[in-house]
């Protein structure tokens, strides 16, 4: 199965932001999408994800077009996205929110609430179950019972990602889940990228300005400038391609933007 | 100082205030529906009671003088089935487009009411409901049995919006309040969630409202004016926006007090002072409140997520290692 873009295009007013991009995302691989700021990632992000959708051309995931569809039909079909600004749900603690991403559709009605069934609790409990494996991998074990707002930046990047596994995800779309994380968790979250990709074939699409993260886990690399797909390969091809040095260090090197 | 009778009245109202409360801390407190139009459901849920019940020689249109416990259930689903009329075009709209909007349909009710004289005798009211088992307790012992049914309402009003609160729906709702964009990204169904819970809110305050009949015994329009929502809201926020028990503790505060308030012995010349004042301590209440528990007299922290305190020092712990590394780019 693949996430397939084909000519995408998306603009605000007179702004192209996405400019007729057409890509193949396996669904079971790593694939790093780069660019300078405003070069259009997280407009695909949106675009993708049903949040804003694109002017033209289609999105497929599988079988299915998906460009049109609501954010929640989306993520029913799972591509879970996560958020630049990890917000999350500021009241709920770590432990709430990731149930909260992992409560089925039957067990979210007044009714449903009221007679809790056997089902319902069933599932509640193998996702706590869950939820304590995952923080636990992301070395977040101890924050289970603290509310989201009293997180710090770092860690809250951590719990959407920990979110986004918890919704039974088929692919996952990070929008810079590296950024603000503590060295040290850094190295957890790309070995659990990496090896649910190899494990268990949960691929994803990774925005991140974090280039040595990136070119670690990736199986491939796409380029973004000005809205425009300015290359795509291997992260090795990636670093010696002459035209990508150029828009990340600028020409007369004047805008430094990687890492 | 005065009769207990006068006192079995004012938590009888205490009773029903803390009902409403807590059906309105669903929608709002959990759902974010800041819902202006409590009185509308409380109207249409409180007319439908009494038009399935009245007296056939009143004059009503329509008059099928059913039971009033075949009559209680089907105001409560009648009352939620307005809500899904009101809810399906407000729910389109957020917050103070959301507020006003409802607001806007309790008094269009109210006004129908009015209108619709033939079938509601508009103006004119019905006096004299029947209540349940008067016939066996009569005159000022009546009070106690109203008392009693009040407070078994109440505190069934409690067990459901509790078990409603603590359910994975409860959470999902709080999560959607917090932050729309996520649970969407999430797969949940936002919208038909909402509507879900407005309509169940309307339910529960459809149930409330032949209890409310009991207590006042005639009905006309001018009950369900405004002022009945905001002080639900006003109970709701003393006791705590979003917590469990926030809406039965800050009923009982408020109502109590304003009814104290009108106790106070004044010489007969400054009763109008006196009844001027009301408002006034009831602002000053609200007020004191707000200062010194800015969450009510139960907040929503206290009553979700259980272990705060002791996860708090490790949030602490954990910040400067995350805070150190800045952002990759």
């Amino acid at each position: 199965m693949e996430l397939v873009l084909d000519t995408v295009r998306k603009t605000f007013g007179g702004v192209v932001a996405v400019d007729d991009v057409s890509a193949v995302m396996p669904q079971d691989r790593v694939t790093a999408l780069i660019g300078p700021n405003g070069a259009g990632k997280t407009t695909l992000f949106n675009a993708i994800t049903g949040f804003d959708p694109p002017d033209r051309g289609s999105i497929s995931f599988g079988d299915q077009r998906i460009d049109g569809l609501p954010p929640w039909r989306v993520a029913e079909l799972g591509l879970i996205r996560t958020f630049q600004t990890p917000v999350g749900f500021t009241t709920l603690t770590v432990r709430e929110s990731l149930l909260a991403a992992a409560t089925p559709h039957f067990a979210e009605t007044p009714v449903g609430a009221l007679g809790l069934s056997r089902k319902a609790r069933d599932h509640e409990r193998a996702s706590g179950d869950r939820a304590e494996e995952i923080t636990a991998e992301l070395g977040m074990a101890e924050l289970l019972d603290v509310r989201t707002d009293e997180l710090s930046a770092g860690d809250r990047k951590l719990l959407e990602f920990a979110r986004s596994l918890m919704a039974e995800p088929k692919m996952l779309l990070l929008d810079e889940p590296a950024a603000a994380v503590a060295p040290a968790n850094i190295g957890r979250l790309s070995q659990l990228v990496r090896r649910l990709c190899d494990e268990r074939g949960l691929g994803s699409l990774i925005i991140d300005h974090n280039l040595s993260f990136l070119m670690q886990i990736a199986d491939e690399v796409h380029v973004l400038d000005r809205g425009a797909l300015l290359a795509s390969g291997p992260p090795a091809e990636i670093a010696a391609n002459p035209d990508v040095m150029r828009v990340y260090l600028g020409e007369d090197g004047a805008e430094g933007e990687g890492a | 100082m005065t009769n207990p009778i006068f006192w079995v009245g004012v938590l009888t109202l205490a009773a029903i205030y803390a009902s409403l409360a807590m059906a309105l801390n669903v929608e709002s407190g959990w759902g974010g529906m800041w819902d202006l139009g409590i009185a509308g459901l409380l109207a249409a849920g409180s007319y439908c009671y009494v038009i399935l019940t009245a007296d056939p020689d009143l004059g009503m249109r329509f008059a099928p003088g059913l039971s009033m416990w075949v009559a209680w259930p089907l105001s409560a689903l009648f009352t939620g089935l307005v809500a899904f009329a009101i809810g399906a075009p407000a729910l389109r709209l957020r917050r103070e487009y959301f507020l006003i909007t409802t607001l806007a349909f309790a008094e269009i009710i109210r006004q129908l009411v009015v209108i619709q004289a033939d079938f509601t005798r508009g103006t004119l009211g019905i006096p004299n409901i029947n209540r349940p088992f008067d016939s066996f307790v009569t005159g000022r012992d009546y009070n106690y049995v109203l008392l009693g049914i009040a407070v078994v309402a109440a505190a069934v009003m409690y067990l459901v919006t509790r078990q409603v609160g603590i359910s994975p729906f409860g959470r999902t709702l709080r999560a959607a309040r917090d932050n729309e964009a996520v649970a969407l990204a999430l797969g949940k169904r936002v919208n038909r969630m909402r509507i879900k819970t407005f309509i169940l809110a309307g339910v529960l305050i459809g149930a409330t409202a032949p209890v409310y009949l009991f207590y006042i015994r005639a009905i006309s329009p001018q009950l369900f004016a405004p002022g009945i929502t905001f002080t639900v809201w006003t109970a709701l926020v003393i006791g705590g926006l979003g917590s469990i028990r926030g809406g039965l503790a800050g009923a009982f505060v408020l109502i109590v007090f304003t009814e104290a308030v009108g106790l106070i012995e004044v010489d007969p010349s400054h009763i109008n002072i006196l009844v001027a004042i009301e408002p006034f301590l009831v602002g000053l209440l609200l007020v004191l409140v707000l200062r010194f528990r800015p969450d009510g007299l139960f907040s929503e922290r206290s009553a979700f997520g259980a272990g705060n305190r002791a996860a708090g020092r490790s949030a602490g712990d954990s910040r400067p290692a995350g805070a150190a590394q800045g952002s990759g780019g």
